[in-house]
Order: structure tokens, then C-alpha cells, then sequence
């Protein structure tokens, strides 16, 4: 076994490993430099030289040892983690997704081009004179024929081109026309072309057949920053919101937007726009209330169930196997379960007490539900840490405490809780941080709910803020992820500081060897 | 031991609350088995006894062709595996560099780990979303839309999660025991493969089981990262039964979720003990 590691068949296998990650992640650099993506190759070249440099170098023991899951942790974790924050510092919502550049390029090809009035639709041809991609392009009204090369239409005269038996043009002097296999390899070419014919005016293809006369509404000029409208004259301004605004009208969006950098705009409108401010508050005291509620009555029922079974008690394994069932059952099932089991009309749980209660429906009996049913996941586990706590306390103290005088109700309250306590606040609050963004809970049960639509409410009775993150970046019409990203990093601010907290009272970095 | 006068009393009451809580852990479990062979279709129709078993949920998970089930338990339980065991190995190597190895900022490294811990990275969505639509330009089995690509995003988290919870086991082991080992000329590498990683054994038992059901549990990642019916993991593809895709389909869903838990309830107590000593090592380390 020694040898195996230590010698020269390890050292092999070291080395095979090492030179089969440099192959493929070089290959694969190499098929994103094809494709030029920088930022892909750079990282897997910046990988394989990190790994080449850790693993040949007898020196850095420990950085063989956290190489790979640091690379996975930076890519995976901090990377998304920064992109979150620096997007929250954008108004980075539906309409304002793409960049500034991109929706100018936008605005200039799709929303600033508009057919002219009378729909000229014009008959088109597809091919090449020399070796320069051509098209003949007939009025359908007019017969008008136009050759568009290289952006731009020229008017032909009659005689100058070869009409078809249908009255299209199809040839002029030294133009082939595609044959079909060209033609079903020509999608960019017909997508890209638009042939000008001046005074802002275009042909556009729309299809591999025909072309559509289209003018130029609206003109980007990048040395004022502004788009102009030649035909009523308008000029649009950039408003700073990320939108460009009539310089005479600022409520007059051009759209697409795009993602704009307000530093903390995102951050000061949660405390300072009502609309969502309080929403915000109301859902942040709900997520500190029910992090702390469910904790305690978790290890209240599991402390509780620890004591009962503490001793001699019989058939004590057979009942631990069926009272850690809900430790065992994939979580996301029994919280769908208990939703069904919750409905009004066909849940068992009505069955049950023979009543007909919306459970889900009414705040505080859904704000009930949800503690009840995170009791129902959490009560095994916490069951589980208290026998173990109790388990550690010296055997000795309650005779000693007994002979002390204390009764049986004090020897639990005044001696025994407050050492179980003690072992146990690591865990206590670790659940209290997991329970802050239980997600899948609140999600799968309630999905936040109720939430009073009517009343416009983005907010439900049993939002956390992690819900409330998510719906506001993904579940509403607005999709605002610049919100979201700043909702998700005060989440983080808070869950951070606490976990910081818990890790400096339990003191567990001081006591590293 | 001084309370043997009080038994009586005491122990009914013991075996009343115990037993209040062994139904009410089995009340869903019950009410899940019941629903399965509901022919309705329908949550136990609002009565706690069966008026009929019929099997004909199971035999349309199998059957029916716009149910891909098995294909979703196929990809649940690949993903589950190999994040538990990628996952796991990643953070036993972490966690030995922290427990055993001196280096610079180990302490602050520790820090930063379980800050960027308590980030949920599903809510980093959004970014991910975009790192792996540019992944998938280049590599379209591994981007978005993949169980590959999804798998990479689980991994990215499992240092945080594992490592901090392994380092706590490897620091109960004597040190004395790899001083030796160094004096007898082992390198560190030698020391973690020959003797930390069987004394381990315990320990990666319970954290790769854990990391298992949680993988298998992931529903939000999952969710969208997977767009595709037949890409779909066990958790998706289940809550799409009762979500807005099949109508509330609570019959096909009990009987998914019966063939679903069976194997992990299985494993789970069958491994039991060593869980319930790892999660009880756990809590008296504090």
C-alpha cells in the first residue's frame, strides 16, 4: 500500500492525471478561441497553468489540496456572487436588459424603422454579378426595378434587365441568380440585406422572395449622444434612466432600454419608494420572526421527544426509526404533500378535525401552517442533537444537584437547559440562518401566499425575503434583477453578520491549532 | 436514577407524547400511500380510509408516454451521486488543508468560506444563468440546460458546505497520530489517502448521504436551469404534477413520490446509525 502511494506507480498516476487535465482543458481553450470567447479560454488556460504550477512544485502542500474546489468555489460561487452585487448597482429590469450599445443598434434596426405609408412590397431575386452578392428588386405596383448592391438600390432602366413570364426582373447583364442550394444557405444574407435608396429610405428583404420598403425614423448620432426623428423633427435625449426621452416630453420612452449604472438607487428605493418599502419591512419581520419562532418550537418538540426517550423506556429504537421518518423523506415531496394536505376542500387534514378551514388562504393561519410544517421536517433532526447534548452532560449532575436540595423541575430548568443550550448554539444558530432563506418551504407550501393581487400586493403573507427576492426578479411582469440583486445582497449583509457573530462566540477560529 | 418513585406517571406520559408525535410524523406518510392508490386522482378525496386500491397511478408513471419518470429518476439519482461523491471528495481535500496544513490566511480563508456560504446561489441566478448561456455557445454539453452544467453549479458550492463540517471530524483526530507517520517519512498526501481518509470512513458516510438527499431535494437550480421535460430531475418533474403543467395531478403524484422515497428511506435508516452518530458527534463539538 505504501509503495503504491509513495513510489514511483504514484508518482505515474500523479502525472497521467496531471497531463490528461492540461490535454483537454487545452483542447478546450482552443475550441473557444475558435469561437472567440476571450474570457472561457483565458480562464481554462489560467486552470491548467495553475495546476501544472501546484502539482509539479513539491512546495505548496496546501494549494494541492484546495485547488480544485477553490477553482469550482471562484467560478461558481464568487463569481456569481460579485456579478450579483455589480448588477445591483444597475436598473437592470424586463426592458432594460441589453447594453446601451446594443439598444441603440436595436432602436436603429427595429423600432426606428418603419414601413412607409403606402406598403411597398417589392418582388425579389437572390444572386451574384462577379462575385458580389446582388439582388433585382420589382415594384409590385409600379414594376419599378431597382439592383441592390452592397446597401444600396439603383433605379434601372426599362430595357436594361430581362423580365419573366410573371413581370419580375430576374436577370441584367452579368447577374447569376442562386440555385437552390445557394439559396437554402442565404438566411444571413437575406436577414442582413437592406439597400438604401437615400433620403432615409430602405429596401429590406423579408423574406427569400420578397422585400419591403421601409424609412428611417429615427438616427443615432453618437457625437451628441442623441436620436433624431428627420421626419417630425423630434430629438431624444439620453434621460439617464436608462432610456433616450423626448428632449420636449421626457415621458416619451424609446424602447428597448437598456441596463443603466445607478450606484444605490436599487438600495435607497427599497427604503425610500413606499410601493416597495413597505412590503419590505413588513416582509422582513415576518423572516426574523419566523427564523426565530420555528427554531425554538423545533428544539422546544425536539428536546422534549430527547427527554421522553431518554431512558429505559421500551420498544425506544423501534419508535427512534418512525419518529426520524420526516428526516428521511426527500423534503420537497412532504412539503407538496402537506399542501395538498392542507387544501380547503380535499385535504386531510380538514378531513381530520372535520372541519372546512382555508388553511393556506388566511395570513395567520397560513403564517401558522408554515411553522407547523417546518416542525413536521425539523422536529427528527433536532431531536437527534438534543439526545446527543444530553447525552455529553456528566452523568453525576443530577445526583449532585439531588443531593444539593434541587428539585427535579429545577435540576432541568436551571441546570440541564442551559448546558444543553450551550452545546447545542452552534446549531441553533446555523438553523436559524437556514431557516431565514428556507426557500423551498415557503415556496413549495405557500409560494408566499396569500397575496392580495387586488390590492396590487408583490408581497405575501408569508414572504421571506428570499421569496420576495425571487418573485421580484423572476415571477413578476417587471422582472427587475437589479432590485432583486440588491434585496439578495441585503440578505447576505445579514446572514453574513450573523453567521460572523455565531463564529466569534463559539470561538471556534480562536481555539485552531 | 432517584426517580424510580415518579416512573409510573411519568413514563405514560413519556409514552403518550411520544406516541402523539409518531402520528403526527406518520400522518402525511399515511396520507401519501393512501392518495397513490386513490383512483380519483385526487389528494384522499378529503376521507382518511381508502374506499378502493387501485394501482393505476404507478402503472401510468410507467406507461404514459408524455411522463418521462423514469428518465427523471435516472437523472435525479445521477446527479445526487455525483455531487455527493465529487462534492464530498473536493471538501475532505479542503477540509485537511484547513485541519492539518499551515499556510497563509488559513484563518481568513476559513472566514470568507462561510461567508460566501450564506450566500443562497440561487440567488445569483441570473448571473449563472448568463456564465452558462456563454459556456453553452462554446460547450453545449455542458452549459445551461444540462445536467452537466447544473451539476458544475452544484459543485461550485459543495467546498462551503462540506468542508467547514469535515474539518470539525479531522480535527478530533490526534495529531499525534500524523506526526508519527511524518516521522516515519510519510508525505502529506500519503497521510491524507493511507490514513485519514479510513478514519473517515464515519463521517463520509453521513456527509456524502446528506449531500445526496439534498441534491435530490434542489428544486429552485433544478427548476430552471432545466427546461426540457425530459431533462427534468425527480423534484421538477414531480412538482409539475400539482403546478400548473398537468393540472393538479395528485394521484401520479403520490405514486412518484412512494417509488421516489422508498430507496431513500431505505438507505437512510439502514445507514442510520451512522447518521444519527454523526449528526450527534456534530452537536457536541460546539
Amino acid at each position: 500500500m505504501h509503495k503504491l502511494f509513495g513510489g514511483k506507480i504514484g508518482l505515474a498516476i500523479k502525472v497521467l492525471i496531471l497531463l490528461s487535465v492540461t490535454g483537454l482543458f487545452s483542447f478546450m481553450a482552443y475550441l473557444a478561441l475558435l469561437k472567440s470567447e476571450w474570457i472561457i479560454a483565458g480562464v481554462l488556460i489560467a486552470i491548467v497553468l495553475a495546476a501544472n504550477y501546484i502539482y509539479l512544485n513539491p512546495r505548496p502542500v496546501a494549494g494541492k489540496f484546495l485547488l480544485p474546489g477553490v477553482i469550482l468555489l471562484i467560478l461558481f460561487m464568487v463569481v456569481p456572487v460579485i456579478y450579483t452585487t455589480y448588477m445591483s448597482g444597475f436598473i437592470y429590469k424586463a426592458g432594460n436588459i441589453i447594453t446601451k450599445e446594443e439598444a441603440i443598434h436595436q432602436i436603429m434596426t427595429n423600432t426606428g424603422l418603419q414601413p412607409d405609408a403606402n406598403n411597398t412590397t417589392y418582388d425579389m431575386v437572390l444572386g451574384t454579378v462577379g462575385s458580389q452578392y446582388t439582388v433585382l428588386l420589382t415594384d409590385q405596383t409600379t414594376h419599378q426595378v431597382y439592383e441592390g448592391i452592397n446597401g444600396v438600390a439603383t433605379k434601372m432602366s426599362p430595357g436594361s434587365y430581362h423580365l419573366n413570364a410573371d413581370g419580375i426582373a430576374d436577370s441584367v447583364p452579368g447577374f447569376k441568380a442562386y440555385n437552390d442550394a445557394q439559396l437554402a444557405n442565404a438566411d444571413q444574407q437575406i436577414t442582413d440585406t437592406k439597400e438604401s435608396l437615400g433620403d432615409n429610405k430602405y429596401i429590406i428583404a423579408q423574406d427569400a422572395n420578397t422585400a419591403g420598403l421601409f424609412i428611417q425614423t429615427l438616427i443615432y448620432d453618437a457625437k451628441t449622444n442623441t436620436l433624431h426623428n428627420p421626419i417630425t423633427g423630434a430629438t431624444y435625449i439620453d434621460g439617464g434612466k436608462g432610456y433616450f426621452v423626448n428632449r420636449d416630453n421626457r415621458t416619451e420612452q424609446i424602447l428597448p432600454g437598456w441596463r443603466q449604472p445607478t450606484w444605490f438607487s436599487n438600495y435607497t428605493s427599497i427604503f425610500t419608494n413606499a410601493k416597495l418599502r413597505n412590503p419590505f419591512i413588513r416582509v422582513f419581520i415576518w423572516t426574523f420572526a419566523f427564523a426565530f419562532l420555528t427554531v425554538i418550537i423545533m428544539f422546544g418538540f425536539g428536546l422534549v421527544l430527547a427527554i421522553a426517550l431518554d431512558k429505559k423506556i421500551k420498544f425506544r429504537n423501534f419508535y427512534r426509526a418512525l419518529l426520524i421518518l420526516p428526516y428521511a423523506m426527500p423534503s420537497f415531496m412532504s412539503i407538496l404533500i402537506w399542501a395538498g394536505m392542507l387544501n380547503r376542500d380535499y385535504g386531510s387534514v380538514n378531513a381530520l378535525l372535520g372541519h372546512h378551514i382555508d388553511w393556506l388562504n388566511q395570513v395567520w393561519l397560513a403564517r401558522g401552517a408554515v411553522l407547523l410544517v417546518n416542525l413536521w421536517l425539523g422536529f427528527p433532526y433536532f431531536y437527534l442533537i438534543s439526545t446527543g447534548a444530553l447525552q455529553a452532560l456528566p452523568g453525576d449532575l443530577e445526583e449532585a444537584a439531588a443531593i444539593d436540595g434541587a428539585s427535579g423541575s429545577q435540576i432541568f430548568w436551571r441546570i440541564k437547559l442551559p448546558l444543553v443550550l450551550q452545546i447545542l448554539s452552534p446549531m441553533l444558530i446555523a438553523s436559524f440562518a437556514f431557516n431565514f432563506n428556507n426557500f423551498n418551504l415557503i415556496y413549495l407550501l405557500t409560494h408566499g401566499g396569500p397575496t392580495n393581487v387586488l390590492a396590487g400586493e408583490t408581497a405575501g403573507g408569508t414572504d421571506l425575503l428570499i421569496t420576495y427576492a425571487y418573485k421580484t426578479a423572476f415571477a413578476t411582469n417587471d422582472q427587475n434583477y437589479g432590485l432583486a440583486s440588491a434585496i439578495s445582497v441585503v440578505v447576505f449583509i445579514i446572514v453574513g453578520a450573523i453567521s460572523m457573530w455565531s463564529l466569534r462566540r463559539s470561538k471556534v477560529l480562536e481555539d485552531m491549532r | 436514577m432517584s426517580h424510580v418513585s415518579k416512573r409510573t406517571p411519568s413514563s405514560a406520559w413519556r409514552h403518550i407524547f411520544i406516541i402523539f408525535m409518531i402520528l403526527f410524523a406518520l400522518f402525511p406518510i399515511y396520507t401519501v400511500l393512501l392518495s397513490s392508490v386513490n383512483g380519483t386522482g385526487a389528494l384522499a378525496t378529503g376521507s382518511l380510509w381508502p374506499h378502493t386500491i387501485v394501482f393505476k397511478n404507478y402503472t401510468k408513471l410507467f406507461n404514459d408516454a408524455s411522463i418521462p419518470f423514469l428518465r427523471w429518476v435516472l437523472n435525479s439519482v445521477v446527479l445526487a451521486s455525483l455531487n455527493a461523491v465529487i462534492g464530498v471528495l473536493v471538501g475532505l481535500f479542503a477540509s485537511y488543508a484547513f485541519s492539518r496544513l499551515k499556510f497563509k490566511g488559513r484563518k481568513n480563508s476559513l472566514r470568507l468560506l462561510l461567508l460566501i456560504q450564506v450566500f443562497p446561489n440561487f440567488l445569483a441566478l441570473a448571473a449563472i444563468y448568463v456564465i452558462m448561456e456563454r459556456i453553452y455557445h462554446v460547450f453545449p454539453s455542458i452549459g445551461i440546460g444540462t445536467t452537466w452544467g447544473l451539476l458544475l453549479v452544484y459543485l461550485g458550492g459543495s467546498m462551503g458546505a462540506n468542508a467547514w463540517l469535515l474539518k470539525g471530524f479531522l480535527d478530533s483526530i490526534p495529531m499525534e497520530l500524523d506526526e508519527a507517520a511524518k516521522i516515519d517519512g510519510a508525505s502529506a498526501s500519503q497521510i491524507f489517502w493511507l490514513i485519514f481518509l479510513p478514519l473517515t470512513k464515519p463521517i463520509i458516510v453521513v456527509t456524502t448521504l446528506l449531500t445526496f438527499i439534498g441534491t435530490f431535494n434542489e428544486f429552485v437550480l433544478a427548476s430552471i436551469f432545466l427546461q426540457e421535460v425530459k431533462a427534468r430531475t425527480v423534484a421538477v418533474g414531480l412538482e409539475s404534477f400539482v403546478g400548473s403543467d398537468f393540472g393538479a395531478n395528485w394521484g401520479a403524484f403520490a405514486a412518484g413520490s412512494v417509488i421516489a422515497a422508498i430507496p431513500l428511506v431505505t438507505l437512510f435508516l439502514s445507514l442510520q446509525r451512522y447518521i444519527v452518530g454523526g449528526v450527534a458527534a456534530g452537536s457536541v463539538k460546539g
